[in-house]
């Protein structure tokens, strides 16, 4: 047993790091980024996949570079840690393991995604659908060979700016069955799209569209698995990114106490706050902990998979939430200020709960997949 | 990373199972699985079992006839130990004193005392706290005067766990009061049938006898008796203090713990349904089965941390608090799973051999008294808010 990185990872973990350290600070203000027309830096994409970020989120088998728990954590710990708000979640892991859990996928598509010339975006949630995995109202009318689709999906990480987005269907059944959906790839220009900003600095969009021409991806039992696997892949990385911003948040917040002075002392020298501090640390560690057993048994049996992300996902959704708050108390009112970095933090850590099933929801799938 | 055990580990974890099987009588592991009272003789029964195989002084290295295991067969020895049902292995001479014995006691100290907690002969008590010294351990009162060729020791100490069965006591005690109180303290061995030695118990709020006060009345010690040298048992205690601690979470007991409020759970019913299934009852245990599951591994990272060389000092304050509110909350949990089958108190239930009907399920008699003394747990071996004196004192620097 041991809890160490492979060389290789390591290499991986540094040489994006340096990356991020060395380029990313130009686009620190991501809510400048996101306001740009695209919603991030097209180039700066561009240099993650020349470094192999994005193929190190893709299986051999797909022609990609790694694709394990492991590799996920690397990278999205990383995104986490500088908050990037480039497409790695929309573009990178639901689209890429939506298209590697469809029928008969060309390696080519996944090449494009890699090296960065295509964007995908993946929709899921309708407006009243909150965290629910079948509940679907999107239509879709198989005419002959063709199929069209019609509804709306209400958030679209990046789907303003894809060239292709992976939506749900239903073709079939009432709107809860977990039969009668699929998936399906649309194109951008036949929807109607309302793009919009998100509170902690990404770009997502509206999507409504009526009878327009799709390619299904797969259907029936095999896209409610295709769609489990993604959803759970995008509640582990984002479990992973919230661990690298909870580590910058605790940092900045112990950087802040040692130079603030208040009643003549570093207010770091209080005993009341020292101790709040250690409250976060161990609820750090405990998330940590979770996510790494979740990226070790990324590859095992479907349900202790489940069982493990969701834990993780849950435990990341408590404590980014309490570091969120107790940093912000902890400086007072500078962390009002939007020109202070850590609102940025913890805005993202409480929103990674509203993303992919909250504390709430991961509880329940943790009992389902447990013996409860 | 790696979550595997290795064979090697796999096939020792199977060694001790079996040993357990064959050796930890039927008689004891149902006492204390019936959280029934354990006297003198059922700990021993069990340690001098461990002591016959070689396996008592887990935290010992192989010279002094320990068993030189890795912090991760440590582990899992302790993990197979708690859930065969054995008795702790009590710790004050194993795992507190000995260490320091070997690291600070003279060489004819580390000849006698050595092999005697080896093979049970002594059995060893703690003597640091004092009435007015709890958290602040260094202020303690109990004094130890020079008087040629011994000491004339005068004080009283408090919490002596199991002191009762005792025939020796560690003692923290001032040589020195003109000077800082750390640099005053000096460690003294001490034989608890000296006269002017008496010990007496405290009933503590589950009405048992676990903990005493140990009142020394001019207590002759000779000097050979000094650990180290005076005046520098403050260092001596801290080292104490420090040693080996990976234990310290509670993750077996946790985990049995948790198993058994799960079938209890399954027992009892609330509207129509076993509470198990109750999405709010339920989603409280499966809250804190995660945070088990993830102190586990955090516990685990520590251990492979600290094979690796690299002391988990810091780890260690964190995974007691951890630990201590998760074992605090299963009890609480435990307690609210059977109603008001909480409040029947029969104190005989937990003698060996009382074979009368309960009141209610027999599972429901040591709940409510189990949760209020594990309040004890924040409390003891250096409180939580200790605990996090000490983080923020090796880790934020400030």
């Amino acid at each position: 047993m041991h809890f160490n990185l492979s060389e290789e990872r390591k290499m991986l973990k540094e040489s994006c790091d340096r990356l991020l350290n060395d380029h990313y600070t130009q686009y620190k203000n991501h809510h400048e980024a996101s306001s740009s027309e695209t919603g991030f830096n097209k180039n700066f994409w561009k240099e993650c996949s020349e470094i192999g970020m994005l193929s190190a989120l893709i299986s051999p088998n797909f022609n990609g570079l790694g694709g394990t728990g492991e590799d996920v954590m690397i990278v999205f710990e990383l995104i986490g840690k500088h908050l990037v708000v480039e497409p790695f979640l929309s573009s990178g892991i639901l689209s890429i393991t939506s298209l590697t859990n469809s029928k008969d996928i060309e390696t080519s598509v996944l090449d494009e995604i890699s090296s960065a010339s295509k964007i995908y975006a993946f929709g899921h949630s309708e407006v009243d659908t909150r965290y629910d995995e079948t509940y679907i109202k999107t239509r879709a009318n198989y005419k002959n060979d063709n199929v069209f689709l019609t509804g709306q999906k209400s958030f679209v990480l990046n789907g303003d700016f894809a060239d292709k987005i992976i939506c749900t269907a239903r073709f079939s059944g009432n709107e809860f069955d977990q039969n009668g959906f699929g998936l399906y790839e649309i194109d951008k220009s036949h929807c109607d799209i309302r793009s919009y900003n998100t509170i902690d600095g990404y770009r997502a969009a509206e999507l409504k569209f009526s009878e327009i021409p799709a390619k299904e991806l797969c259907k029936n039992s095999d896209a409610y698995n295709a769609l489990l696997e993604t959803l759970y892949a995008g509640a582990f990385a984002l479990s992973a990114e919230s661990i690298g911003a909870m580590e910058v948040c605790f940092n900045m917040t112990l950087e802040y106490l040692k130079t603030r002075e208040q009643f003549g002392k570093a207010i770091g020298s209080f005993q009341a706050l020292q101790h709040r501090m250690v409250d976060i640390m161990i609820e750090i560690e405990q998330a940590k902990s979770a996510v790494m057993l979740a990226a070790g048994t990324y590859e095992a049996d479907k349900n202790t998979k489940y069982k493990n992300i969701s834990a993780a996902k849950n435990l990341v959704g408590r404590s980014g939430k309490l570091v969120a708050e107790e940093c912000i108390q902890l400086h007072g009112g500078i962390a009002m200020t939007w020109e202070y970095n850590l609102h940025n933090y913890a805005k993202r850590l409480v929103m990674i709960d509203h993303l992919m099933g909250d504390s709430d929801h991961h509880l329940e799938k943790f009992k389902l997949y447990s013996d409860y | 990373m790696d979550f595997n055990f290795t064979q090697d580990e796999n096939e020792f974890r199977q060694e001790i199972k079996d040993w357990l099987s064959e050796n930890l009588s039927q008689r004891i592991s149902n006492k204390v699985k019936k959280f029934q009272r354990l006297d003198k003789n059922d700990y021993e029964e069990f340690m001098k079992a461990l002591s016959a195989k070689g396996w008592l002084a887990v935290n010992w290295p192989k010279e002094h006839g320990g068993t030189g295991w890795s912090n991760t067969q440590k582990h899992i020895f302790e993990e197979e130990i708690v859930k065969a049902g054995a008795p702790r292995i009590v710790p004050f001479g194993l795992n507190m004193l000995g260490p320091v014995l070997m690291e600070f006691g003279n060489e004819e100290q580390k000849k006698y005392y050595l092999p005697r907690i080896l093979n049970c002969d002594d059995w060893w008590a703690q003597g640091y706290s004092e009435p007015g010294s709890g958290s602040d351990l260094a202020s303690l009162k109990t004094k130890a005067v020079d008087n040629g060729d011994h000491y004339i020791v005068n004080g009283q100490k408090t919490w002596t766990t199991l002191g009762q069965f005792a025939n020796k006591i560690f003692c923290l005690v001032k040589t020195d009061t003109n000077c800082k109180p750390q640099n005053g303290i000096s460690f003294l061995l001490i034989d608890i049938d000296s006269p002017g030695i008496e010990v007496r118990p405290i009933i503590t709020l589950d009405g048992e006898h676990e903990v005493n006060e140990v009142w020394l009345k001019d207590v002759k010690v000779l000097k050979e008796n000094l650990l180290g040298e005076e005046n520098k048992g403050w260092t001596y205690a801290k080292y104490l203090l420090t040693h080996e601690r990976t234990g310290i979470a509670g993750v077996p007991n946790s985990k049995s713990a948790i198993n058994h409020l799960k079938v209890i759970a399954s027992k009892t019913f609330k509207n129509g349904k076993p509470l198990i299934q109750d999405p709010l009852f339920s989603s409280q245990i499966a809250e804190l089965e995660i945070d088990l599951k993830a102190m586990e591994i955090f516990n685990l990272r520590a251990i492979s941390s600290a094979e690796s060389g690299k002391a988990p000092v810091m780890e260690s304050s964190l995974l007691k608090i951890k630990g201590s509110i998760i074992r605090q909350k299963t009890s609480d949990l435990l307690r609210k799973a059977i109603g008001p089958q909480a409040l029947p108190y029969i104190s005989e239930q937990f003698d060996e051999g009382w074979n009368q009907e309960t009141i209610g399920p027999e599972y429901a008699g040591p709940l409510a008294k189990q949760y209020f003394i594990y309040r004890k747990i924040s409390i003891y071996g250096g409180s939580n808010e200790i605990q996090k004196n000490i983080v923020a004192k090796s880790e934020f620097r400030m």
